[in-house]
């Protein structure tokens, strides 16, 4: 192809990609190195409403001849990364600011630590699941009479297709306090209060996950089943090959690149991990990465801070990515 | 028939938004011939919903009046207001602690001219007016406290006092747990991680006599011996409550009060009507309300006063007139009429039947208005953080309050409240 027509082919695209990706994300790492605050000052004021006068001491913004707020905005480095981090041991460790002797050392947790392991934990356990669950799926499916197809692949799609926040509050109102399955396992003699404990609580989310995500594995991998050479499969059965046989030498090796694919795609989404843990738990036992980046952002109400978790999450997506991006390379360069 | 169907769905829909042409019942706002088109904001809860109704009635003529309903109406008035550009919202329905955020950074428009031009057409009354140094800077309209709930015919049966303090309240769920063995948890109360189980924390620890900050300062000082205090009290009720009570919210205690699956809990005043549902509650007139009890005794009653109100930003200062009315019509005497048991409403012509006493009821205990200072909401979140591990005894109380102190520091610094060279 020639230099101008591929230019012509590939100049929307990449633009468009410059605009919605690479630009945001400058913004975001710019962001998340800057920091602006109002320039406040101690006031006493007198206030009154519905419930009477009283008189507050506040703090409250400088202002110009306008009446807007005076800013201090500043470069502040790696500060943010540091704090989200809790490498800045003279403000995480509470020594400064103690009214009582107990409360002086703090204990060390650090947030986003306990975070992480959480994330990590969902994106470790979901993972094989959905992989084997899928393909589980699409090989069922597969054998299913024609007739049936339609109906069970809609069926088995709707968890993938409703929104997150309305999957997560079905799962959260079927496991709460009289539930149907609190109840049901009631009728057995066994009772479990799922949202009680650690170990329960995380296991709803990452049941979610699985739930949530498995029919798209599905649906990848019935549809790569359709595209698996017939011929070859007759040759594996002429030659003796047993269905398990058929299965690991041909089916397998052709689905490899979808497992890659699914797999890649699903590392991505589960490190990003955030309405199950906003809507199930509200980060009660379950604190993950990207719900961290949600809290500094809604509570603190601090956009600076809150790139700067956005960027760790991106770094941390990035450093899970690798061996299987260092794998499709080396394919793409034996290929070529 | 299809059609006759849709005609009238069409008609009564039209009539409800406002569309269909009125004479006598015509709004203010369209008599006024206002020309623009305004967006307002506000959280999406019922109250809402019928607020909105009222000021896209306003709708016709030159003008268009647009409400957006958000659970994440702080999110979006906070950084609508900050905006170095004009607001995309013309006005929001904020809270106490939120307004206490916007005035703090000088992001409200004040409204006195306004009032001062328009309060006597629509009725305005001094309590509405929420006042700073004397300039008018929101219009409040609605109120709320937490309150006692509890079952009369269960506490008249066993013969249990009203508590008036915590330790009251425990001596009656113990009792309570002994004489009905239907009720296995006898207490529900909003103990959901993160701002419910803050907002418990709050209300409990100035009636324990606690102070969140050190006075005329953003330094931190909840992490005492009344705030450890405070999380043993908080820790004493577990047994009492769902072992799913750290994932509870209003919506969940709500239900089981509703249900009978508890006798008593501190919540909002403004569900308070629900009890009486009949399409949801199983305890209709089975429910009454006290002032919520103190901490310790001697104390005041462990709740908190807020107000709801509408805010105009400073960046957006073009269309102020045109909004202030369709504001005022939103909050007249006849909305409030009309949506009367929905809320616990601030005009005087508002009538509260019974399950509209709770503000009276706190404030009678010695409730106060809840917080305003600007720092407040960071330190608010840093708890309701480290709150359900130190109640479940997973971190040391001390330990997990200090952690919470040092991260708030380290909040307010970043925010500019505390002034110390980070960040």
């Amino acid at each position: 192809m020639k230099r101008k027509s591929f230019l012509q082919f590939s100049a929307p695209s990449l633009l468009l990609m410059l605009a919605l990706l690479a630009f945001p994300m400058l913004m975001t790492l710019w962001l998340s190195v800057c920091n602006c605050t109002p320039q406040m000052a101690l006031v006493t004021v007198q206030q009154t409403g519905p419930f009477g006068a009283t008189t507050v001491t506040t703090q409250r913004a400088k202002v110009d001849a306008t009446g807007r707020a005076l800013l201090d905005c500043s470069f502040v480095g790696l500060n943010f990364y540091r704090n989200i981090l809790g490498m800045d041991k003279s403000n995480a460790n509470g020594n400064e600011t103690s009214p009582t002797k107990q409360g002086s050392a703090g204990d060390g947790y650090n947030e986003f630590i306990g975070a992480l392991r959480f994330t990590l934990l969902y994106t470790i356990l979901t993972t094989p699941f959905i992989l084997v669950g899928g393909l589980a799926m699409a090989l069922a499916m597969n054998h299913v009479t024609h007739r049936l197809k339609g109906l069970f692949i809609a069926a088995s799609l709707l968890p993938f297709i409703i929104t997150p926040v309305v999957g997560a509050l079905s799962i959260k109102w079927l496991f709460r306090d009289d539930g149907l399955v609190p109840y049901l396992l009631q009728q057995v003699g066994i009772q479990v209060f799922w949202m009680a404990q650690a170990w329960s609580a995380q296991l709803l989310v990452i049941f979610y996950g699985i739930w949530h995500v498995m029919p798209f594995a599905f649906i990848v991998f019935y549809a790569g089943l359709q595209g698996v050479p017939q011929d070859s499969l007759e040759a594996a059965r002429l030659d003796g090959a047993s269905r398990w046989q058929q299965f690991r030498y041909v089916t397998l090796p052709h689905l490899a690149s979808l497992l890659v694919f699914v797999t890649l795609i699903h590392l991505m989404d589960a490190y990003r991990v955030f309405e199950p843990v906003l809507v199930l738990t509200r980060g009660a036992f379950t604190t993950s990465v990207q719900y961290l980046t949600y809290a500094v952002l809604l509570e603190e109400n601090n956009a600076y801070k809150a790139s700067a978790a956005a960027i760790l999450t991106l770094i941390g997506i990035g450093v899970l990515l690798i061996p299987l991006l260092r794998r499709t390379w080396r394919e793409q360069r034996g290929s070529d | 028939m299809r059609r006759r169907n849709l005609l009238q769905a069409a008609l009564s829909s039209g009539l409800a938004s406002g569309v269909m042409p009125s004479n006598a019942t015509e709004p203010l706002c369209r008599k006024a011939g206002l020309q623009a088109r305004l967006e307002l904001v506000a959280n999406s809860f019922p109250v809402m919903q019928h607020l909105a109704k009222i000021a896209t009635g306003c709708n016709g003529g030159d003008l268009q009046v647009n409400f957006k309903l958000t659970p994440r109406v702080k999110y979006e008035v906070e950084t609508a207001f900050a905006s170095a550009g004009k607001s995309p919202f013309d006005a929001a329905v904020v809270s106490a602690g939120v307004f206490s955020d916007l005035y703090a950074r000088s992001q409200i428009y004040p409204l006195t001219d306004l009032v001062r031009k328009y309060g006597a057409r629509y009725q305005l009354e001094e309590r509405m007016l929420v006042r700073m140094d004397g300039e008018v800077m929101a219009i409040a309209f609605m109120q709320n406290t937490q309150n006692l709930y509890y079952r009369r015919d269960l506490f008249e049966r066993h013969r249990i006092a009203i508590p008036a303090t915590y330790d009251q309240m425990l001596q009656a769920a113990k009792l309570l747990r002994v004489k009905e063995p239907g009720i296995a948890n006898p207490i529900a109360q909003t103990f959901a991680q993160g701002w419910d189980l803050a907002t418990e924390f709050t209300n409990l620890l100035f009636s324990m006599g606690g102070r969140f900050f050190i006075p005329g300062s953003a330094e931190p000082a909840f992490h005492s011996s009344e705030g450890v205090s405070t999380v043993a009290l908080m820790r004493s009720l577990l047994p009492y409550m769902s072992p799913n009570a750290l994932s509870s919210n209003s919506d969940d205690v709500m239900n089981q009060l509703q249900q009978g699956r508890a006798a008593m809990g501190v919540l909002w005043a403004s569900r308070a009507a629900r009890m009486d549902d009949p399409s949801a509650s199983r305890v209709i007139g089975l429910i009454d309300f006290a002032a919520a009890p103190a901490a310790r005794l001697g104390g005041t009653s462990a709740a908190h006063l807020w107000w709801d109100g509408v805010v105009l930003p400073r960046n957006g200062p073009a269309q102020r007139e045109a909004t202030f009315q369709v504001l005022m019509e939103m909050l007249s005497a006849d909305s409030v009429a009309a949506g009367n048991d929905l809320t616990i409403w601030v005009r005087g012509n508002y009538k509260p039947g019974r399950t509209g006493v709770g503000v009276e009821l706190a404030m009678a205990g010695g409730a106060k208005t809840w917080p305003a200072e600007p720092f407040f909401t960071l330190a608010h979140a840093q708890v309701g953080k480290v709150l359900a591990d130190a109640i479940k005894g997973i971190r040391d109380p001390a330990q997990a309050l200090a952690g919470a102190a040092a991260s708030y520091r380290l909040a307010a610094i970043e925010k500019g409240y505390i002034r110390e060279g980070h960040a």
